[in-house]
């Protein structure tokens, strides 16, 4: 979608959009009942069939449901996974794929990934604009949660200025995500690896549970955290720190005995600084650095053409099921053939019977298209639940003024189409009428 | 409402498509408020006299004057027009709309009146199913009667005030004692209001109140 384009559908136009799109249907209905009453007709006909009827407006309310629901809940992952690396400015990573890194270290998916020697980290640390240098250390987990290594500055940075918890004692002392499956004073052997290649009561060490992070809409919610040091303690290496230093938890790390490291991930203390560490960093040949946000954006650019191709293929599909409703329509309208050429031997202008036609196919494209709506809404949270729950996003996918465009869309284009059956049956010879 | 005299001279029907006479009457006449039964076997064109009286014939030539005015004349807009404002139809099996109340369907020309006219059709439909003897307008005609159906048809053709009444076997799907009862309700009314009223039937019963009878056999006038 062209910028333009993208401010006429979400930007402070959108409200007119919407009206410029419905005003020619209502200006369709005037023109063609301008001096008419059909509405009693109009009932009459849907009261004939008043089951296939129904079965019309849910196949149209299905139809534009599933299409609303698709859009909205793209919009609102992007949005979700948008807020979910918001606290992520910069990933320094070994050189590799970033959108691997990012997965790996923002949406905390398992990755190979090579390691970022521990004097990385220690230049980091000491530089001046840099605000936190967190270490992240992966492969260990609890009940199929993942366990991740970082820095207390870290956490407290996830966790929002609210949170008001101690920071941990010891390096086995774990913080639970919102979601994790642990809670507080429990105690764990943490098991080595991820998933179903999880290998149990191979580390040796327990790890307890002393807080629990607040949610933060993000798949952290369903981590537990550890210092790094942990991390690297049971997996029997050195903890960051000299021996002089033993039992200190954060930075500053000794190079020396810092081992490496999965992905750092930086907070510059300003934008033209995160610039600068970006640029530093990634020109590099032992590491990379990446703006988690600049490879979502890179990514959505991709996935934009798909949204353009699925918004279209959701109209389409729209119109496609309400064409074949207006067709059946036009047949059920047909079997009122007589009582239709009646109104033209009593004196209807074809207009009229156009209008009483149109009103009909009208009423039930509009039903359709309010229930639709409703259906949306329903399926949008339901699959919104349905992603939270194994992904942890928080997907804020609702209905807004392009799901309301489309809408409206649907709704111009199905009027314009419904006029091809009512013009014929309104045009329609009165006499071939009354003798059908 | 003024009633119309018809006169025909010289009409032709002829069919859609390949230009077969349908219908041929040099001449007829009906003195206004007077009443006309057609009769004639099967296919004699009854039909397509009565939907040529009221310009509903696809292919007309010759002259079919309404008092000044002439249907040959006309063109199709103008034709609806023209019957909007002066004739009422009764058809064999009635067409009524079945979800709609009988009062809805004798004001049925109401819903593509001037909009001034609506409210004095709706009351003089009412008034004409309470002297039609239909006691309760405000019932669904789908549990009506055959007879109380057609009663609610002619309701309808005369709501509007036509000055013509063009019925087409008004009686021919009803019982005798029912059939009876239309009848003389349908020349009464149309004594009643001066109107001129056209009737295709077979049934003497029927025609036999009529001012006048002609017989149609092979389209034309006997």
């Amino acid at each position: 979608m062209t910028p333009a384009l993208a401010a006429l559908a979400t930007g402070p136009a959108a409200p007119w959009v919407f009206l410029a799109l419905l005003v020619p249907i209502f200006g369709l209905g005037v023109v063609l009942m301008r001096g008419f009453a059909p509405g009693a007709l109009i009932v009459a006909i849907l009261r004939r069939y008043l089951w296939i009827n129904l079965a019309y407006v849910g196949l149209i309310a299905v139809a534009i449901g599933i299409g609303l629901a698709l859009i909205a809940q793209e919009r609102g992952l992007r949005v979700g996974a948008a807020a979910a690396a918001d606290k992520f400015d910069m990933v320094v990573t070994a050189p590799g794929s970033d959108v691997t890194a990012m997965l790996a270290a923002v949406y905390l998916q398992p990755a190979d990934i090579n390691l970022v020697d521990g004097a990385i980290l220690d230049q980091l640390e000491r530089d001046p604009r840099v605000r936190i240098a967190a270490p992240l250390g992966f492969g260990d987990s609890h009940r199929g949660a993942p366990i991740v290594g970082t820095t207390w500055e870290f956490v407290a940075h996830l966790a929002g200025p609210d949170f008001e918890v101690a920071p941990w004692s010891d390096p086995f002392s774990v913080i639970a995500g919102a979601d994790a499956p642990a809670e507080i004073g429990d105690q764990f052997e943490p098991a080595h690896g991820v998933g179903t290649t999880a290998e149990e009561g191979v580390h040796g060490d327990i790890l307890t549970v002393t807080a629990r992070l607040p949610r933060t809409g993000s798949p952290w919610d369903r981590a537990l955290l550890t210092p790094i040091e942990g991390v690297w303690l049971v997996h029997g290496l050195a903890d960051g720190h000299a021996p002089e230093r033993a039992g200190q938890l954060g930075p500053p790390f000794d190079p020396a005995f810092t081992p490496g490291t999965p992905a750092i991930i930086v907070t510059a203390d300003s934008l033209g600084s995160a610039y600068g560490l970006q640029s530093q960093w990634d020109s590099r040949s032992d590491t990379m650095a990446f703006f988690p946000g600049a490879v979502l954006s890179r990514l959505y650019g991709v996935l934009g053409d798909i949204r353009q191709v699925m918004s279209i293929l959701a109209l389409v599909t729209q119109v496609l099921v309400a064409a074949s409703v207006l067709l059946g329509l036009f047949i059920l309208t047909r079997l009122f053939r007589r009582q239709l050429a009646m109104l033209g031997a009593l004196g209807a202008p074809g207009r009229f019977v156009t209008a009483v036609v149109w009103g009909y196919a009208m009423a039930l494209l509009t039903a359709g298209a309010v229930l639709g709506c409703a259906l949306a809404l329903v399926a949008v949270g339901a699959i919104s639940d349905v992603i939270a729950a194994r992904t942890q996003l928080i997907v804020p996918a609702t209905l807004g003024w392009a799901e309301a465009h489309a809408v409206a869309t649907f709704l111009l284009v199905a009027s314009l189409v419904a006029l091809v059956p009512a013009r014929l049956l309104g045009g329609a010879d009165v006499l071939s009428g009354l003798r059908s | 409402m003024a009633a119309h005299a018809l006169q025909i001279e010289g009409l032709t029907v002829t069919a859609r498509k390949g230009g077969r006479i349908l219908l041929e009457v040099p001449s007829l006449e009906v003195a206004p408020g007077t009443s006309l039964g057609v009769r004639g076997p099967s296919g004699a064109g009854k039909s397509t006299l009565l939907y040529a009286l009221a310009g509903l014939a696809p292919k007309m030539s010759g002259h079919v004057r309404w008092g000044a005015e002439d249907l040959c004349q006309m063109s199709a807009s103008q034709r609806t027009a023209f019957r909007a404002q002066n004739i009422g139809m009764i058809f064999q099996d009635f067409l009524l709309f079945e979800e709609l109340s009988a009062g809805a369907n004798a004001a049925l020309t109401a819903a593509f009146a001037p909009r001034q006219t609506r409210a004095a059709l709706r009351d003089r439909a009412a008034a004409h199913l309470t002297d039609l003897g239909i006691a309760e307008p405000a019932r669904h005609v789908d549990g009506f009667s055959g007879g109380e159906r057609q009663r609610v048809a002619v309701a309808r053709a005369i709501a509007a005030g036509a000055p013509i009444l063009l019925a087409d076997e008004p009686t021919a799907s009803l019982q005798r004692a029912a059939a009876d009862m239309l009848s003389a309700d349908l020349v009464r009314h149309a004594g009643q209001h001066g109107q001129t009223l056209i009737v295709v039937s077979h049934d003497d019963g029927l025609l036999d109140r009529m001012d006048r009878v002609i017989d149609l056999r092979d389209g034309r006038v006997a």
